[in-house]
């Protein structure tokens, strides 16, 4: 397992676009995915996931409807709606330009000044 | 940086609206969808900690402490979908239930509060409920679509005659009316038999009246088309009241003959009960155009039922384009000119106000302030009693801090009481006022025999809405504003252990704002009401010996100009010839009745006018008017034939006009025009050729206000008021003067004559009305501004038991301990008195007068009734916390301390 990274404030939505890009997930699912897709790096506040999940709804980037989870019990499935595909894409690309440049910016040598 | 596309902006803000409408509309289930996917989280981290080997049990509880605090979570869930505010905001069924709670808790304070607002709302809701009972639909007319059609003359702010040729022409080219009908109200002699001949109001209608009504008779037929032909035998319908009154309900009333004028006429029919169009009338008769009438035919007023499918604004637009065809010679083109035709409520045009109805009316915007004022005066005391009522809870409010409530969840839990307190007192108030309109005879009280039968003010669903909406202002005013300054440090102070809530500054001010409104009040009616008494008795009235003179109206029955003309000069004539009368004046009003106030514009001779308005008094009077009432021009020149007859126009003037408007320079030479707001044009320009001492002009003040006399000729006067100087004992030449009547023009109703002391008419009732209104509208803010002080009072002696008891108990005198409680309140009350006399002093000499009597005498009254009235309560209000601070020991009021 990876040593694990605090989220920066505002990373969580993109985080959570990512896990529900890959696929229709429920919460829980939501979290399991984080946890793995970042090697156990990024693990999310349980309580804080829902309201992020509902923020994201209620600005129309992610969907919901009612499935069946594993253990049989109703669940909410998420996913991607057109607008929060939008949204991941320009997050993304904002995201890594400015790590680029950070991760740029710190490995510079004296022979680069 | 462009920003997004539009449909994301759009989508975006489509998906917020759709979750706001969710989760507001959908509470409950939205909830519980929240409450399950939580359980299903945990459920889901269970069985996984149990497929890493975690006992079930511990598994479980594992699960639910790595989640956190659901509720929490629940809470951050909502606010996270921007709805925190409208959490903290809604008012639930349990504030409902405690609100209710605290009114059966604290009934005397309940009670006061409610009785303020039983009182605040239904006044504020009286303006607009007026003015939409003015513009309701006709009786039988639901979908509104009978309309009055007249003429507007914005520069006189009147409504214009109308005569046959409009009525003729319009109902040939409008299509936007399927219908329309002509009508004219007047007073008939009636006589059943061979009897003395009484007055009764009567109306001539053409012949699709009914049909654009909707109105067919209860008995008998309609008219005919046979019964409007000139010659035809005489008929007439009358009226259920009439029918049921002078007939007994017989239905073999119909074929019998009835002396209507000085014809015989048959009656054909009974209308139903209730129907008294245009507004009080009881007979209905044919009418027939003579063809004596010529020019512009009879003067007729026009209604008309919209066609299927037309709007009012199409019928208005229709109505200006037909407008300008219509003049029949030059002259009448420049009246046209000036002339807007308006398509209107029938209310509107009975009332002789603008389209705009009431809102465009200025004194109508007074009234509403006034009105409101008085709910806010109520607003400022339910908030003090709500303040009273908070502070008494503030161990429950301080434990509903502490378990995380906040403040402004208790500021909507208060305020969900006060609603609930404002809805109860709208609603009694609103029952009250109907309930007591249809049981008082308003029309009695208005000086009048009916009300226009189309005029209920009864409650309607709108104004059952608009109560509900002054219910939540008044809510919002007298309950959130001492919400929230209770809820400040207070509350905290409590948690902490301090002593709670003290009457601040806001407080003070505003008993003293009661008390100074309620003494400028009372002053106020006080003085207007001796006022009246004092003109009662005055024979001399602003130098005209009114109670040697004597007054009498005469109404036109048929109202053909050319033909009243010549009859009412050969009238004034014979009158004016007759031994005895040593003057005679003629005027559309005469002096001590109101005349009519129009804006007009001054410019002195020479100079231009300076464009500001000013508002004048106006009356149309004949020639020889002023020698009449035994006066001379003081300055310049009287009337004369030329002035009626000439191009140009020339008006005299009152000394006060001089003083007022013209600060005491020259006025011969000098011109004015009358202007109005919205007016197109403002009317030609008048010379001034005289000025006459004042001679009264309105009912309260005679002796003050600016006023224009204009000259008009005989058959323009309307209505016809005559004076008649006789010397002592005028009345002695009623029986001669209605004898020349009757010989003379019989087709004239002559009113009762009296002397033109006693002369008033709808006046007095006015001012009376006006006087009575101030007064229980002062007696209302007294009894606001004690119920304030009831609760500051009640609850600072509760507040200083403890102290006070202790200084019983060490000794101090009873006198001591209640000036102590009072010393605040008497300061106060005395602030608000001193305040309010200068208040009442300025609206004295304002409306009332600086040279009667009166006023010092009423503000020594008023200052008295107001003070007494809020003394009484305040030691009413002391009385049972203090028989409790003295009865209590120091052990006991130690022991509270502790």
């Amino acid at each position: 397992m990876a040593t694990q990274a605090e989220l920066l404030p505002g990373n969580l939505d993109l985080v959570i676009l990512k896990a529900i890009s890959l696929g229709d997930v429920h919460g829980y699912g939501v979290l399991l995915r984080i946890e793995q897709i970042s090697d156990g790096a990024i693990l999310v506040q349980q309580g804080a996931l829902y309201p992020a999940l509902y923020r994201l709804e209620h600005r129309g980037l992610i969907s919901s409807t009612w499935g069946t989870s594993e253990n049989n019990r109703r669940a909410k499935y998420y996913r991607l709606t057109a607008l929060g595909e939008r949204e991941f894409r320009q997050q993304r690309t904002s995201w890594t330009r400015l790590a680029d440049a950070i991760a740029l910016t710190l490995t510079a040598t004296p022979r680069e000044v | 940086m462009s920003g997004p596309p539009g449909w994301v902006t759009v989508a975006g803000a489509l998906a917020r609206v759709r979750s706001w409408y969710r989760s507001i509309v959908h509470r409950d289930s939205t909830e519980r969808a929240i409450r399950e996917e939580f359980e299903q989280h945990i459920a889901l981290h269970t069985a996984r900690l149990v497929q890493q080997g975690v006992a079930p049990d511990a598994a479980a509880q594992q699960a639910r402490v790595a989640f956190g605090h659901a509720e929490s979570h629940r809470v951050d869930a909502r606010a996270s979908r921007g709805l925190r505010w409208y959490d903290q905001l809604r008012v639930s069924t349990l504030d409902v239930k405690l609100g209710l709670r605290m009114l059966v808790k604290h009934p005397v304070i309940s009670a006061a509060a409610v009785l303020a607002l039983a009182v605040g709302i239904p006044v504020g809701l009286a303006p607009s409920h007026v003015a939409a009972a003015i513009e309701a639909p006709l009786p039988g007319d639901p979908d509104h679509r009978i309309r009055a059609i007249r003429y507007w003359d914005p520069a006189a702010v009147a409504v214009a005659a109308t005569s046959v040729v409009e009525y003729e022409y319009w109902s040939r080219e409008l299509r936007s009316f399927s219908a329309l009908a002509a009508f004219r109200a007047s007073t008939m002699q009636v006589a059943l038999d061979e009897g003395r001949p009484e007055p009764l109001e009567a109306a001539e209608v053409s012949a699709a009246t009914f049909g654009v009504l909707g109105v067919v008779p209860q008995h008998g037929r309609a008219l005919h088309a046979d019964d409007f032909i000139i010659g035809a035998a005489p008929v007439v319908l009358i009226g259920d009241h009439v029918w049921r009154t002078r007939f007994a309900s017989d239905p073999a009333v119909i074929g019998r003959a009835i002396r209507v004028g000085r014809e015989w006429t048959t009656v054909v029919g009974v209308m139903p009960d209730g129907f008294r169009f245009p507004s009080y009338a009881q007979l209905w008769l044919p009418m027939r155009l003579t063809a004596t009438q010529t020019g512009r035919g009879a003067t007729v007023q026009i209604v008309g039922r919209l066609a299927e499918g037309r709007s009012v604004e199409q019928a208005q637009a229709e109505l200006e384009l037909l407008a300008p065809s219509l003049s029949v010679d030059a002259r009448d083109a420049e009246r046209q000119a000036r002339l807007r035709p308006e398509v209107v409520p029938f209310g509107l045009l009975f009332m002789g106000l603008p389209a705009g109805g009431l809102d465009a009316v200025p004194e109508y915007y007074l009234a509403q302030i006034l009105m409101l004022v008085v709910l806010l005066v109520a607003c400022g005391n339910v908030a003090m009693l709500v303040f009273a009522q908070t502070a008494t809870r503030f161990k429950e409010l301080a434990v509903r801090a502490a378990l995380g409530a906040s403040r402004s969840r208790i500021v909507s839990q208060i305020f969900a009481e006060t609603f609930l307190l404002a809805l109860i007192s709208a609603a009694a108030g609103v029952f009250l006022v109907d309930w007591t309109l249809s049981h008082v005879n308003l029309a009695a009280i208005g000086g009048q025999t009916a009300m226009p039968y189309w005029l209920s003010l009864r409650v309607t669903p709108s104004t059952v809405v608009r109560a509900v909406l002054l219910a939540t202002l008044s809510a919002t005013a007298a309950g959130v504003l001492p919400a929230i300054a209770i809820t400040g440090r207070a509350v905290y102070q409590h948690m902490r252990g301090g002593s709670g809530v003290r009457f601040g500054r806001l407080t003070g001010v505003l008993v003293v704002t009661d008390i100074a409104v309620a003494v400028a009040a009372v002053g106020l009616s006080l003085a207007i009401v001796r006022q009246v008494t004092d003109r009662q008795s005055l024979a001399t009235v602003a130098g005209v010996p009114a109670a040697e003179i004597m007054a009498v109206e005469f109404r036109r029955f048929d109202d053909v100009p050319l033909d009243s003309g010549r009859t009412v000069r050969t009238l004034v004539a014979a009158l004016a010839a007759e031994p005895g009368v040593r003057g005679l004046a003629v005027a559309n009003a005469l002096p001590l009745m109101e005349q009519p106030s129009r804006p007009i514009e001054v410019a002195r001779a020479g100079a231009e006018a300076s464009g500001a308005q000013e508002w004048v008094r106006t009356v149309a009077v004949d020639i020889g008017y002023f020698r009449g009432l035994g006066h001379t021009v003081l300055r310049g020149r009287d009337f004369d034939r030329n002035d009626l007859e000439g191009q140009d126009r020339h008006v005299i003037v009152n000394t006060a006009f001089v003083t007022e408007l013209l600060g005491d320079r020259d006025p011969i030479g000098a011109r004015l025009r009358f202007a109005a707001r919205g007016a197109r044009d403002p009317s030609a320009w008048h010379e001034i050729v005289g000025v006459v001492p004042h001679l009264g002009i309105n009912a309260v003040n005679p002796e003050r206000g600016a006023a224009v006399y204009l000259p008009a000729a005989l058959d323009a006067i309307a209505p016809l008021h005559v004076a008649l100087d006789v010397g002592e004992v005028p009345l002695r030449m009623g029986p001669r003067v209605r004898e020349i009547a009757q010989a003379v023009a019989p087709d004239l109703y002559m009113a009762s004559p009296t002397t033109l002391s006693e002369y008033r008419q709808g006046d007095w009732y006015l001012v009376l009305g006006l006087g009575a209104g101030l007064t229980a509208l002062a007696l209302v803010l007294v009894a606001l501004a004690a119920s304030g002080l009831f609760a500051m009072l009640s609850l600072t002696v509760t507040e200083r038991t403890r102290e006070l008891g202790i200084r019983a108990a060490l000794g101090a005198s009873p006198r001591t301990l209640v000036w102590t409680v009072l010393r605040r309140s008497v300061r106060q009350i005395g602030l608000g008195a001193a305040l309010g006399l200068p208040l009442a002093a300025y609206f004295v000499s304002t409306v009332v007068g600086e040279s009667s009597a009166s006023p010092l005498w009423a503000l020594l009254i008023a200052t008295g009734v107001a003070c007494g009235i809020v003394l009484i309560v305040a030691a009413v209000s002391c009385a049972v916390p203090m028989r409790r601070v003295l009865a209590i020991e120091a052990s006991i009021a130690m022991r509270a301390e502790a």
